[in-house]
């Protein structure tokens, strides 16, 4: 790349703020921008927030290296259906099947029970006569007339996208491709998508809701991406646009047009990615991201310094947070757990006279009680304020007052008098309960990894993130919580300090001791070979320095359902070694479950590709003002309420931007930042690096009567 | 530390206890061998506690299992005293009378032991994928017929296989390395929870942990005695009739509301058969009686044995519903999910707003054979018809009543058979008319991919008595099963090439009035192809615009 340019662009649209961040690669310096999101228009808010941020920072849009985009478009197009006009062409006798779904009830005493509606009805899918055998024989050839007459009524509904899906076609495309030719000529202004590209998985369910999430978000993206991509080019932005996509990888602008539905859910990603860079730099390999905002928590895994990944996602929930509730989507995203655990989430008492938090929300209106906006739900933030983990006058930098006197009356009526005990331990037990929520999906979200969260770092982030994450590294007995600089812009640092790389996956399935490797190495050769393409249409050629192709396989015990992702090592792979890959399989199947049937054969699901570039070398930036000495820091104290020791202690609270770099010091604290409060409870010993991450470590407890868990 | 019945205090280790069983939950799942367990989910993990009742159970447990596995762990205690038992141990049956009501249901507990003692136990139910016997459904005499009976056994003394009991069950079964995976998997993911729950008491003092039990128990047995004091107080009657076997089947409910208890009654049922696996035990009849109350009253609350508390059920000896040994029994959900149409039925006149109409699942499909390389395979299928309106909502289609489970994809069945599956799909005008309509039931096609020899086994329902309206709502369609387009006998058969199965599914029962139906929800259903025009017309009252297009 030329020498002239270096500085990397990130900017993420979310649901209330696009935030942007401009880093000098030289020196780690970074311009950060935030402003109102425009639904109507959501290039527009782009364009208002970049335009004055260049002019600020005294560059111009030539300078720029590379821009990289990450949208919650898809994500929102999917949830409030405004996506287009789609249509499905099915195999014959299956086009129901995306109405059908999987048929399990995702709450099983819920005789009351919704599922999301197909996002094609049922008057625009079609069937074709043709059918592949479940090696990709073609049994039935397609019926090519009576496509076309389908094709006749398809324009009839003026329908703007198609998606086909036709069964086994992850083994065979050839009818998919063809009947995309016919639809092509006869629809010539419906842009269409086959299942064999956009998902090429098996279970034909969950690759038919994939494709034709696909579909139907296509139009808007493309005709977003191009206005965005012309918007930048006024600017002076010659290159490509970059988009981030929901592996973790950033990918051309053509490829997000293609298969946009790989973009879904990608800002949640972005956080995970940038606990991947400050983990990078700080020498942390393995971390639990934890991202706790207004109405979520989010959780992911880092691991060997890598995002762990699942194949399939789901978008739209209509049961609040409950697995099973949304739209399948099986693509390969970096895995994050959700829970109806933030700020906004309410506390009553349930039925059983036990207090329940969530994951019902207060939102942002009327929000929390102590917003002062006319809220009567206790909430966890109005905990928070009465706990004293949060400064009523300094929240988001004093620009909004919390009214602590609603936050006790709502604490006092909703919960202390039924429940017949005081308001402060009521708060005290909001605060405990909605711990325990995100302690419980997050100690079975590791165990299903077969990790141990002792060795691991808790990395805070998200409005409400740093308060609650000392209570929850010291309950899982974790190595101590991090919470890295702004934590406001977290996750558009993940857009910029991610690589390049792209995931690719095709279903084949047969027994490994069967393997023709032939076979199996030209599926593996093709995706890389597309791949190494993308990239280097990217501008990365395929051989130079630091780009990877990494194969991989899931792999299953004959007959058993579950399948484990075995990494084949280049060896392996270079000696075609299916001994040796089927040992791997077991070794992991140990590892992740304590026991492996060898005396079973191994059989092969899915051929796995990821085609990356290196990651981009952006230093932290130093603190630039601190103070002369810890003391300088100081704002003052107030008594904050910790459960190990079950009171309220006389706490000091640290102004986080003047903090000295490298020094340390002892907790109980509380450091205030703008968006955030940061808490380290009394056993606890917090280190500040040369770049301002906060290191707060648990020391090995002092064990106190009345703790609750 | 300290534990008082401060609610805080409570909920926080009553939800410890439930993400312990999640995990175990997860675990198996991943490590299952059948599809049974693995996909289609057919079984519950549940912890009991030192007195082996039942206190947290896995979200997605399946809950019929979930009141038997307690008593089927007392009973087998009662043989293995807990004093003599030892870490390691684990113990097994699948008698029908202890257990779940027929051989393929095992239930493996295991105690979990915390300074010495047995402080708890891990109990699961699953249903493996074959236990020997006859490959018909419904043509057994007595149980013997129908497959290995296991008493109360060890399956593990001190960690160590009870190798004699292994090999007669790998003996006994068709496919045992599914049955023997998924019985090692159980085991195995009980470790794991074994070992979270020692990290747990870890962080208690002894005792502690048996007073949460006491204390979850207790507030779950009054929540439930509140909720049934709000139902009035009176007897209320209903009987439905099933499509049995050769004969139907009369279930026959009276549903006393007395304060804040209930007692069912189900005197007047049919008579047990002795020529028809279609009987239920005592255990599984309270199964089905519980599981239909809690979904009305306490659908919300964590499940544990408190709520059964207010609840008694009877079934005289020798009925369908309380059959004596040795009856057979294999495929008595043919009776027992009918129990809750004669629940909803009779609840119906003073909850309507509670119930839900008659539900058109589950068929089930068994496909043997040996493929290609001389290995035997087994595939088996549960289809779903549609739900039963509920007040407010349309029933789903195609969705698991009583039981839940997700249907095989058509791919993985091609792969691991050589059944061809040639059509799925939704059955217009299935779902019963109403107020709130029935769930659309489904059509299913079955062919054979290729040359081979392949044994179907295919197990329909409401193909008689259709899945039952209320409130003045209508029945859903009845099921159909033909082949070749002439009706199908029940015993299995041998599939060629070149015949086509047809499954009709049926479709679920609507609530209220038809001709109260929103016109606005009747024109999408009828634009949708859901319901024709024609039943719009006969049923609704539709009338048609003369110049409105109709639909597919």
């Amino acid at each position: 790349m030329s020498e002239a340019m270096n500085y990397r662009l990130g900017f993420d649209i979310g649901g209330t703020f696009t935030d942007f961040v401009l880093v000098d690669e030289r020196s780690g310096r970074a311009f950060l921008n935030k402003c109102l999101t425009t639904p109507d228009d959501p290039s527009r808010g782009v364009m208002d927030g970049l335009g004055p941020m260049l002019r600020d920072s005294n560059i111009a849009g030539e300078e720029i290296d590379i821009a990289i985009h990450g949208t919650t478009l898809i994500t929102n197009a999917l949830i409030e259906r405004n996506g287009a006009r789609t249509a499905m062409l099915a195999t014959s006798g299956f086009r129901d099947v995306l109405e059908m779904g999987t048929e399990v009830r995702y709450d099983i005493y819920d005789l009351f029970l919704e599922k999301p509606a197909p996002l094609v009805p049922r008057k625009w899918r079609y069937d074709v006569e043709e059918r592949l055998d479940k090696d990709g024989n073609v049994l039935i050839a397609l019926d090519e007339a009576s496509l076309r007459e389908t094709a006749a009524e398809i324009r009839r509904h003026e329908v703007e996208a198609l998606a086909v899906v036709f069964l086994h076609s992850f083994r065979n495309p050839a009818n998919e491709k063809r009947a995309r030719e016919i639809l092509a000529e006869e629809l010539p202004q419906v842009s269409i998508c086959v299942s064999s590209e956009v998902a090429p998985e098996i279970r034909e369910f969950e690759r038919m809701s994939t494709t034709v999430a696909n579909a139907y978000v296509q139009p808007l993206t493309r005709h977003y991406i191009d206005v965005i991509e012309h918007q930048l080019r006024d600017m002076g932005y010659g290159r490509r646009l970059f988009l981030m996509i929901s592996s973790g990888g950033i990918t051309t602008s053509e490829t997000a047009k293609e298969f946009p539905i790989r973009m879904v859910e990608s800002g949640p990603a972005a956080g995970v990615l940038a606990a991947t860079y400050y983990g990078r730099n700080m020498g942390l390999d393995r971390m639990v991201t934890f991202d706790m905002g207004g109405t979520t928590a989010k959780i992911g895994l880092v691991k060997d310094h890598q995002a762990t990944k699942a194949s399939v996602i789901e978008v739209g929930r209509v049961k609040r947070f409950m697995k099973g509730s949304g739209l399948p989507i099986r693509v390969p995203v970096v895995e994050l757990i959700e829970i109806g655990a933030g700020g906004g989430s309410i506390a009553q008492v349930d039925i059983l006279g036990l207090l329940k938090v969530g994951p019902r929300s207060a939102g942002a209106d009327p929000g929390p009680a102590c917003y002062g906006r006319g809220g009567e739900n206790p909430t966890v933030t109005d905990a928070d304020v009465i706990l004293g983990y949060l400064d009523p006058n300094y929240f988001l930098g004093g620009t909004m007052k919390l009214d602590v006197e609603a936050a006790k009356k709502a604490v006092e009526e909703k919960l202390a008098k039924p429940l017949g005990m005081t308001a402060n331990d009521a708060a005290r037990g909001i605060f405990e309960v909605v711990n325990q929520n995100m302690l419980a999906a997050m100690k079975v979200h590791i165990a299903e990894r077969g990790e141990d969260p002792r060795k691991f770092y808790l990395f805070a982030f998200g409005g409400a993130g740093p308060a609650h994450a000392y209570e929850l590294a010291r309950a899982l007995h974790m190595k101590g919580v991090v919470v890295p600089p702004g934590a406001g812009a977290t996750s558009a640092m993940g857009l910029i300090t991610t690589a390049v790389s792209f995931d690719f996956a095709r279903s084949f399935v047969t027994r490994l001791d069967a393997v023709r490797w032939d076979e199996i190495g030209a599926v593996f050769e093709d995706m890389a070979t597309e791949g190494l393409a993308i990239l280097e249409d990217a501008g990365i050629a395929p051989d130079s320095k630091g780009v990877t192709v990494v194969h991989s396989m899931d792999l299953r015990h004959k007959g058993q359902g579950h399948e484990v992702t075995v990494e084949i090592p280049k060896k392996t792979y270079d000696q075609r070694s299916t001994e040796a890959l089927a040992e791997l399989f077991y070794e992991r199947h140990r590892e992740k479950y304590g026991h492996a049937h060898t005396h079973l054969a191994v059989e092969l699901v899915t051929c796995r590709t990821v085609v990356g570039a290196p990651p981009p070398v952006v230093p932290l930036h130093l603190s630039e003002d601190p103070a002369a000495d810890s003391q300088a820091v100081l704002k003052g104290k107030r008594p904050v309420f910790f459960p190990e020791s079950g009171e309220y202690q006389d706490t000091p609270v640290y102004d986080r931007y003047r903090l000295v770099p490298e020094s340390s010091f002892p907790g109980p604290a509380i450091i205030e930042e703008r968006e955030c409060t940061v808490v380290a409870g009394p056993s606890s010993q917090i280190s500040v690096d040369a770049f301002g991450s906060l290191f707060i470590d648990i020391l090995p407890a002092v064990k106190v009567g009345k703790d609750h868990a | 530390m300290k534990v008082t019945y401060d609610p805080i205090a409570l909920q926080i280790q009553w939800s410890r206890l439930i993400s312990i069983m999640d995990e175990v939950d997860a675990a198996l799942v991943r490590t299952s061998f059948s599809t049974i367990v693995g996909e289609t989910r057919d079984f519950a993990v549940i912890m009991l506690d030192r007195e082996a009742r039942s206190i947290a159970q896995s979200q997605l447990s399946s809950p019929g299992f979930t009141c038997s596995l307690p008593s089927a762990t007392r009973t087998m205690l009662k043989q293995f005293p807990v004093d003599t038992l030892r870490p390691g141990d684990a113990l097994i049956t699948n008698d029908p009378w202890i257990c779940h009501g027929h051989l393929p249901d095992f239930i493996i507990s295991m105690p979990i032991f915390v300074g010495g003692h047995v402080a708890a136990f891990m109990a699961a139910a699953a249903h493996v994928s074959d236990i020997g016997g006859r490959l018909d459904e419904f043509d057994a005499r007595d149980v013997y017929e129908e497959g290995l009976r296991i008493p109360p056994s060890k399956l593990f003394e001190e960690g160590r296989r009870n190798q004699q009991l292994f090999s007669i069950l790998e003996a006994n079964t068709r496919y045992p390395r599914m049955v023997m995976g998924d019985v090692e998997a159980i085991v195995g993911a009980f470790r794991v929870g074994a070992r979270r729950y020692q990290e747990l008491a870890a962080d208690y003092r002894p005792g502690d942990l048996d007073r949460v039990a006491e204390e979850i128990l207790r507030r779950s047995e009054t929540a439930m005695r509140q909720a049934v004091g709000r139902v009035p107080n009176g007897r209320y009657h209903h009987t439905v009739q099933a499509d049995g076997y050769k004969q139907p089947t009369t279930i026959q409910a009276l549903i006393e509301v007395n304060d804040d208890s209930i007692r069912i009654d189900y005197s007047g049922s049919s008579g047990q058969r002795n020529d028809a696996s279609i009987n239920c035990v005592m255990n599984n009849t309270f199964a089905h009686t519980i599981y239909p109350l809690k979904c009305s009253l306490v659908a919300d609350l964590p499940n544990n044995e408190g709520l059964f508390r207010p609840i008694s059920a009877v079934a005289p000896e020798g009925s369908i519903l309380n059959a004596r040994f040795p009856a057979p029994v294999k495929a008595r959900s043919k009776t027992s999910y009918h129990v809750h149409n004669a629940i909803y039925g009779a609840l119906a006149q003073v909850l309507p707003q509670a119930v839900q109409a008659g539900s058109g699942s589950f068929w089930s499909i068994k496909c043997f054979g040996r493929d290609e390389a001389g290995t035997p395979f087994a595939v088996h299928v549960l289809p779903n018809g549609g739900k039963g309106a509920v007040e407010g909502l349309d029933g789903l289609p195609t969705i698991a009543f009583p039981a839940n489970g997700t249907i095989t994809p058509a791919e993985i069945i091609e792969i691991g058979s050589p059944l061809l599956i040639l059509e799925r799909s939704l059955r217009r005008d299935s779902g019963g008319a109403g107020r709130n309509r029935g769930g659309l039931g489904q059509t299913i096609r079955l062919g054979c991919a290729r040359d081979a020899r392949l044994r179907l086994t295919i197990r329909p329902d409401k193909i008689r008595f259709p899945a039952p309206g209320l409130a003045g709502g209508r029945p859903g369609s009845p099921g159909e099963l033909t082949l070749d387009d002439r009706p199908l006998a029940l015993e299995p058969f041998e599939l060629r090439p070149e015949q086509v199965v047809t499954m009709k599914l049926p479709g679920g029962g609507g609530l209220g009035d038809p001709l109260e139906r929103d016109p606005d929800a009747l024109r999408r259903d009828i634009e949708q192809g859901f319901v024709s025009i024609e039943a719009a017309r006969d049923l609704y009252g539709f009338e048609q615009p003369t110049n409105e297009p109709t639909g597919a």
